[in-house]
């Protein structure tokens, strides 16, 4: 099985090889048998692809120590689940992962689009077929995950200790999934382009793709912080590291052109933005990819240090310059049909939101990459952290959760005053009337005031649309409140569905806020002692060691304290933390310690008790740290409400009676050709599949 | 070419770190199983100041040492760094700042010894100075020069689509812009 999957990743790279040079040629000579060789290549390779997973896994679970890398990532006595999950634990099992979601996406929108785009596609399936050439040419010869030892050892060198946790199984696949999803409209990007034919036809076939990478990279961005807050035990789930960065960067300029995407649908503009918006989404994850393998930039990630860096930056050059190339010569048929009409207007509220998504992006890039620009221009290293991302990216963030409340508040084309007045009334109140109360309490962190007050307006505004809504079908269709909610979602999931995602915003950033009020203690407690902390709800909370006991289990050694929590009004709670040292079957030591933390969690704050070490003659006397860390468990729901407003919008919409049903939902009037042609109103795009 | 400077100040580290080591083993905290690493770490000590008196309470000092960058590839400050990381530098880096604390120096004297041994990029955010400004002030250029460009954009095409209606209108219509404004905002009522 695994000569197979080795002889199958080479096949693999032939097929794709094969499909883009007949799938180009089949584009530039019109040529239908040659597109459809280039297509039956690509599902070719898809299959090979799979194959060389299979064997890989297989290597994996059966614990085949003559690959190098199996015995790097896995060991004789990890359990079956991390086994498997160790695919995409190292280097050479995360390209070939990339190989394979690549593939399936490439088969997937061949698939779909089998009776449509026809046009496009022999450029979609060449573009597609030279990034799987790419990856599974980096992978055969740079990184291949068959390289064999030249002896077998008797065990692995196991798993990072670190990447043996549940999160483990899924966030990075998720990133994976995400990443990769942006190659698709990508793809599209460059067909329009090289076809000119760059109408709405292309904008909604990659809609759907677009969403898929902006969920994929919502879920895995959150399970990565998740990640980081149980596992690595600083008390924390964002650190601007690098690689947290370089995830980062396509989720932003990808959620800008979700919604420059709207306008370029309702009135014809913004088509050179959207075009580099999708590159620009594409290359970013290339990059990110290329800063967490390269080891150009330092990282607590493990990818840094190996040769893949130059592929990634010498593939990164070439599509920028092949990109460039083709936006320079097609900026005549990329000319917008309309153009805005008032600084306070939808668009040009969606224009300003892009503004600052990008500005992010721009900024986050910028911080993560300025030690390098440092050193190159003044030769000193400096380090560029969170005091620095904090300073620019707050208030920048505080702009887009205003941007947030502000655009669905503002009529298309011209809002008048008496328009404004109306529409801003209730949400300024509510978000004021948030500050006001939490000023009153007590709450004087400037940032999370102006946070919470934001967040109070766009919810305002947010609760409002739907009772506007609710209100109308009630009126209409004499249906109850629940009913009428559930039509209002159902009939117009683009427009509530991302509602939904917005108050997903509202959750994190109050989340965000919250840790402003974040409070530690360092203590040593010998077994029986007592330590009394105040949370930042003013509670008096009182730890007492239930001492340090030493165990092993299947493939650690453990060390762990119990602390009992108790406060005033709350049943005493145990938690517990240890500090575990892996070892391989032979109990010897694999890696450096690793924390497992204790939470104990409720929705407004987390109790956070991290082990670091035990001291005294008798080793008996722990030392810890307990964290009090606000509504952090609004980063997970945050998170998850994100994700479902997502999958509401990507939900296919009926397309029978779907204009009326979007009308009823009111989202837009239906109107007729002439009616567009006179209003200078572009033909609505086609809703299209995958 | 490792320099003399260079060589005797890695061998006082060493030794440092060795005599660290054992003093931890004879009485300090272990991590359990932990391996330390020597390479990189600087001791940074100072006399301490006659009659000396602590100028920073506990909370101050981890605030010194959330300023300060663990040079282990964690990428966190050393407060965060030294519980949560099997890291060899961020424990002898918060026992300096300690002894430094004891010491009577502030926090201002603290950072800039840390910075004459590692350099600014013990630092976790470079100085607002010469170089560094271009870092700290681009992303904010950024954002401010592509609002403006979005906002004269939005000027020049609302002003052509003003023209555009003017030329098409066939009957010159005596209103006011916030008249035609208001007539096109109640035709298009609340379409959202």
């Amino acid at each position: 099985m695994i000569l197979l999957g080795e002889l199958s990743l080479w096949v693999a790279l032939l097929m794709a090889i094969w499909s883009a040079t007949v799938s180009f040629a089949g584009g530039r000579m019109s040529r239908a048998d040659l597109a459809a060789s280039g297509e039956r290549a690509m599902y070719a390779s898809f299959a090979f692809v799979v194959l060389s997973s299979i064997g890989l896994w297989t290597a994996l679970i059966t614990s085949d120590f003559s690959l190098r890398f199996v015995a790097s990532y896995t060991s004789a006595n990890l359990p079956t689940v991390y086994k498997f999950s160790a695919f995409w634990g190292g280097q050479a099992g995360s390209m070939l992962f990339w190989c394979l979601i690549l593939s399936l996406y490439s088969a997937l929108t061949l698939f779909a689009n089998r009776k449509r785009n026809r046009e496009l596609m022999p450029y979609v399936t060449g573009t597609l077929a030279t990034i799987l050439i790419f990856f599974l040419g980096t992978t055969a010869f740079s990184a291949n995950p068959y390289a064999r030892l030249d002896w077998i050892p008797p065990d692995g060198t196991g798993l990072n200790p670190q990447l043996q946790n549940p999160g483990m199984a899924f966030h990075p696949p998720n990133l994976y999934l995400g990443y990769v999803a942006t190659s698709i409209p990508f793809a599209f990007a460059i067909a329009a382009l090289v076809t000119r034919r760059l109408d709405a036809e292309w904008l909604a076939a990659v809609r759907r793709w677009s969403l898929v990478s902006w969920l994929f990279l919502t879920i895995g961005i959150t399970m990565g912080m998740w990640w980081a807050y149980v596992e690595l035990g600083w008390g924390g789930y964002w650190a601007w590291d690098p690689v947290e960065n370089a995830s980062l960067l396509p989720w932003l300029t990808g959620t800008a052109f979700l919604h420059s995407i709207m306008i370029q649908e309702k009135r014809g503009m913004l088509r050179k933005w959207n075009v580099t918006l999708v590159v620009a989404t594409f290359l970013l994850s290339i990059l990110g990819t290329f800063i967490t393998r390269s080891g150009v930039i330092e990282s607590v990630h493990s990818f840094a240090q190996s040769p893949v860096g130059t592929y990634f930056a010498s593939f990164l050059i070439v599509a920028i310059i092949v990109t460039a190339f083709l936006v320079a010569t097609r900026l005549r048929d990329l000319e917008a049909r309309a153009e805005l009409e008032s600084m306070v207007s939808r668009e040009a509220a969606f224009l300003y939101n892009n503004v600052v998504l990008v500005g992010i992006a721009f900024s986050v890039l910028w911080g993560t990459l300025f030690p390098i620009i440092s050193e190159a221009v003044r030769g000193s290293k400096i380090t560029v952290g969170p005091p620095f991302f904090n300073t620019v990216n707050i208030p920048l963030g505080l702009l887009l959760l205003a941007l947030t409340g502000i655009g669905p508040l503002i009529a298309w084309r011209r809002a008048s005053v008496r328009n404004l007045k109306r529409q801003f009334a209730v949400p300024v109140a509510g978000g004021l009337f948030l500050g006001a109360a939490l000023f009153a309490l007590g709450m004087r962190d400037g940032y999370a005031l102006v946070s919470y007050t934001l967040a109070g307006f766009v919810f305002t505004t947010i609760g409002q649309e739907f009772v506007k809504g609710v209100n109308a079908r009630r009126r209409m269709h004499e249906e109850p409140v629940p009913v009428a909610l559930v039509r209002l979602v159902a009939r117009n999931r683009r427009r509530y569905g991302g509602y939904i995602v917005h108050f997903g915003v509202v959750v994190l950033f109050a989340a965000f806020a919250g840790l402003a009020f974040k409070k530690e203690y360092d203590l040593s407690l010998t077994p029986g002692a007592s330590f009394s902390a105040v949370d930042p709800y003013n509670r008096t909370w009182t730890f007492t060691s239930q001492g340090v006991s030493r165990y092993d289990e299947l493939n650690r050694q453990v060390t762990a304290v119990v602390l009992e929590a108790k406060r005033a009004g709350m049943a005493p709670t145990l938690i517990k933390s240890e500090k575990r040292q892996h070892v391989d079957s032979r109990g010897q030591p694999t890696f450096e310690p690793s924390t497992e933390v204790g939470i104990l969690e409720s929705l407004r704050q987390d109790v956070y008790l991290v082990l670091h070490g035990v001291s005294g003659d008798d080793r008996e006397t722990a030392e810890i740290r307990i964290t009090f860390n606000p509504l952090v468990w609004w980063v997970w729901y945050g998170g998850i409400i994100m994700a479902l407003g997502g999958l509401i919008v990507m939900w296919p919409q009926a397309t029978r009676g779907g204009a009326r049903r979007r009308a009823e939902g009111g989202y837009v009037v239906v109107m007729q050709s002439s009616e567009r042609q006179a209003a200078d109103v572009p033909e609505p795009p086609v809703e299209a599949g995958v | 070419m490792v320099t003399r400077r260079r060589f005797v100040i890695t061998l006082g580290g060493a030794v440092v770190a060795v005599a660290t080591q054992a003093a931890r083993g004879q009485q300090g905290a272990e991590t359990p199983g932990a391996t330390m690493e020597g390479d990189g770490y600087i001791p940074v000590r100072r006399p301490p100041r006659a009659g000396a008196a602590k100028r920073l309470t506990p909370l101050e000092r981890d605030a010194v040492e959330r300023m300060l960058s663990c040079p282990c590839p964690c990428t966190l400050d050393v407060f965060t760094c030294r519980t949560s990381m099997p890291c060899g530098f961020s424990p002898r880096l918060h026992a300096d700042v300690v002894k430094l604390v004891d010491g009577g120096y502030s926090a201002d004297e603290i950072l800039a010894a840390f910075e004459q041994a590692y350099g600014e990029k013990i630092l976790m955010a470079p100085h607002k100075q010469g170089f560094n400004w271009v870092g700290w002030l681009a992303p904010f250029a950024a954002v401010g020069g592509g609002a403006f460009a979005a906002g004269a954009l939005i000027r020049r095409w609302g002003r052509r689509a003003a023209e555009r209606r003017m030329a098409a209108s066939p009957v010159p219509i005596e209103a006011s812009d916030d008249e035609m404004a208001r007539l096109e905002a109640a035709i298009r009522s609340d379409d959202p």
